[in-house]
């Protein structure tokens, strides 16, 4: 594992999503470390963890069991050490309203899980390369949701 | 607020009484004077006669003793001498009658002083005449002497006596003639003070009368009310009662004895009694509320139940007010409304709503299962499809190409449906904001949106100045986006496609089976294209969803494009047709309100 790699952590229950996520990753070639938690729960015991190391970015299905998506960003947002880290939010629903609660509460992006594996490798290739301070600080309702030209 | 009607005249009533009381008691106190008068001046009649009646005694006494003193001497018959012996008692006690009888007047007294001597004299000459009468010691020239003398004197009494008489019928006639000037002012002036007494009296019964006949005209006005009042009570469902403070009297109206279950007037009602009544739950509560009323002279509506002597329980509303009358007193005013119906079917209502609430949580969970739980095995079978790589299909047989190739066909087709499905059921479920906008604007964004497919088909659009209404922006976009999609997808193959967009101002009574005629305007917009038109027996059917026309291979779509718009339309409160010639083209015309 080289040093420099970047973070990213998944937090889906669904374990084809996870299965789709790895081998997206594998095949975008970027030197990334992918670690996987299966619910809420688990996510939040990881990122209270003292010796864990933090993700770069957080990839947060919303439709998680014992934990929901968005009772975890509420949460991390609520932690000091935890606000700053990078949340994609990357769920089936595309729903206004998931959208914008989602936003207010503060994800940085909006993913809506394609139902293609090649728009599913564009998009994490997108999120992992993008200057994140250039596109928090211009953080606006309209490019939360990531649209793919 | 008024109470009873205002009879100003009670005050001049008042006045006009006490100056008749006044007047009367003025003529009695001058009639009592004119008694005393009349009285005064007949003692003064009186006192003069018996002054001079006593006078003409003792006259008449000396006379007789003069008459039996000459008759003794002419007879010598000591019997003609009894008289004289005897006068000169009477003269005494005449004598002692007048000077009590003059006291007041020392005039009179000093006149019978005068005369009491000039008497005393004559008797003195009545003594001496007859001792020279008398034949032992017979005189003639002296006896001559005191006959003429006592003739003399005789006379002089004659003249003290009607000296006397004249003073007393002098002061008489001087007393008689005041007594005569006072009365003789007072007839005149009596009488015209009785007039206008009696003028006063007549005054005071004509306003009574006047009063009477007023009174009479506002008690029949107040019977006909309060017999209105007590019928639009008991139709009404309401009754009142009033609570006098201060003599702590209540009054209930018929209704309110009806409505507690009871024949009006059945009993007496008291402070405690309304509050027997109250079902034991709410008794606490319109307590507090009958003392709160007092401090701050106004209830807001309270509700409760009360129990009828058949233990029928009936919903009440009351509200009450404390009122100040003119005389000052406080009356507590209260109303009851019987609201028993509709509480009843309050509860019936909040059980529909109850029920409905239900079925709409119903429907917000299957369309949580429709944007989610459905959506993810689909994706996931198109995610599968897109894994398998062009080195895993050429090693497949032709048909199983063809296969895969229809399993993502399928999928994608799925995948419009449910995203269809969810739009339309979004634009009745989610938030509704309306903002004024210009529909220019919006035309602008739908357009735009469009613009891929209106550049693929060089279509052309034209579009007149659209009005500014308060719209839910985005629900009017996609209004928009549907009705010109619509018209670029079913355009003629050959011609270039042309969409005409108008608005105008109309009146909706000139549409009365479509419009609603207590929205007088509306703003018709209509989209008229070249296209290929549909059977115009579909007119009405193409807004029902899933309803299509065209076979999906020729036209692929989910037929819920057209009933999004009807829905859209809907919430704007207006309406939507749509009209066509095959081959010509068609017309859709949105109607919103103004």
């Amino acid at each position: 594992m080289q040093k420099n790699a970047l973070y990213i952590l998944l937090a889906d229950d669904d374990e084809d999503d996870r299965l789709f996520f790895k081998d997206a990753f594998e095949e975008i070639k970027i030197q990334t470390k992918v670690d996987f938690v299966h619910d809420g729960m688990q996510l939040m015991e990881h990122l209270m963890d003292p010796n864990a190391k933090l993700p770069d970015i957080l990839f947060l299905d919303l439709n998680m069991p014992k934990k929901t998506g968005k009772e975890c960003l509420i949460e991390i947002k609520k932690t000091e050490h935890l606000k700053n880290i990078i949340i994609a939010i990357y769920s089936t629903s595309s729903s206004e309203e998931d959208i914008e609660d989602t936003f207010i509460q503060g994800a940085n992006i909006y993913i809506k899980k394609p139902s293609d594996f090649n728009t599913l490798k564009k998009i994490i290739n997108e999120v992992v390369t993008v200057n994140w301070h250039y596109h928090t600080s211009g953080l606006n309702r309209d490019n939360f949701l990531l649209r793919l030209k | 607020m008024k109470w009873i009607p205002n009879f100003n005249s009670s005050n001049s009533l008042r006045v006009i009484f006490v100056i008749a009381v006044f007047i009367l008691l003025f003529l009695s106190s001058i009639a009592y004077k004119h008694n005393k008068d009349l009285d005064e001046s007949s003692k003064v009649v009186m006192h003069t006669y018996e002054i001079n009646i006593q006078l003409e005694r003792l006259m008449s006494a000396i006379k007789d003793a003069e008459t039996g003193q000459r008759g003794y001497i002419i007879t010598r018959n000591a019997r003609f001498l009894t008289p004289y012996i005897y006068s000169r008692d009477k003269v005494n006690t005449s004598f002692i009658t007048l000077k009590k009888l003059t006291t007041d007047n020392p005039k009179q007294q000093k006149n019978l002083e005068k005369l009491f001597k000039l008497i005393i004299q004559r008797f003195v000459s009545f003594e001496n005449c007859l001792k020279y009468s008398d034949p032992k010691t017979y005189d003639k020239r002296k006896l001559d002497n005191h006959m003429f003398g006592g003739r003399i004197l005789m006379e002089n009494i004659r003249f003290q006596v009607d000296e006397m008489n004249d003073i007393e019928k002098n002061y008489l006639a001087k007393r008689l003639k005041i007594y005569a000037a006072e009365i003789s002012l007072s007839p005149l002036f009596s009488i015209s003070l009785f007039l206008v007494a009696l003028l006063f009296i007549l005054l005071a019964y004509r306003q009574i009368s006047r009063d009477f006949e007023r009174l009479k005209i506002y008690n029949k006005k107040l019977l006909i009310s309060s017999g209105l009042m007590a019928e639009s009570e008991s139709i009404g469902k309401f009754s009142t009662w009033q609570w006098d403070l201060d003599s702590d009297k209540i009054d209930y109206s018929d209704n309110q004895y009806r409505l507690l279950g009871y024949e009006p007037n059945a009993f007496v009602p008291v402070k405690e009694t309304f509050l027997e009544f109250v079902h034991p739950d709410d008794k606490e509560k319109v307590a507090k509320s009958m003392e709160n009323i007092v401090e701050k002279k106004q209830l807001p509506f309270v509700y409760y139940k009360i129990t009828r002597p058949d233990y029928e329980i009936r919903y009440f509303k009351s509200t009450g007010k404390l009122l100040t009358d003119q005389q000052g007193s406080k009356i507590l005013l209260g109303i009851n409304f019987d609201i028993t119906d509709e509480h009843l079917l309050n509860i019936e209502l909040q059980e529909r709503n109850r029920e409905l609430e239900k079925s709409n949580k119903e429907l917000a969970s299957f369309n949580h299962v429709a944007s989610h739980d459905l959506q993810e095995p689909l994706r996931k079978i198109q995610t599968f499809v897109s894994r398998i790589s062009e080195a895993d299909k050429a090693v497949l047989s032709e048909s199983a190409k063809a296969y895969i190739s229809k399993i993502e066909v399928s999928a994608k087709r799925m995948r419009v449906l449910i995203d269809d499905l969810l739009l339309f059921s979004r634009t009745n479920t989610t938030k509704k904001e309306f903002i004024k906008l210009s529909l220019n604007e919006l035309l602008e964004n739908a357009e735009s949106e469009l613009a891929e497919i209106i550049e693929e088909k060089k279509a052309v659009i034209t579009v007149s100045k659209l009005p500014k209404l308060a719209v839910i922006p985005y629900q009017i976009e996609q209004l928009f986006i549907n009705l010109i999609g619509n018209s670029l997808k079913y355009s003629q193959p050959d011609t270039v496609p042309e969409i005409k967009i108008e608005s105008e101002k109309v009146n909706s009574a000139d549409y009365p089976d479509l419009l609603e005629p207590n929205v007088k305007k509306f703003h018709k917009i209509t989209f008229t294209d070249n296209g290929m038109g549909f059977d115009p027996q579909f007119k009405e059917t193409i807004f029902v969803l899933f309803q299509r026309l065209h076979s999906k291979t020729d036209y692929p779509g989910t037929g819920i494009g057209l009933a999004i718009c009807k829905k859209i339309v809907d919430n704007h409160k207006g309406h939507i047709i749509a009209d066509s010639t095959p081959n010509k083209g068609s017309v859709f015309t949105v109607f919103l309100p103004e």
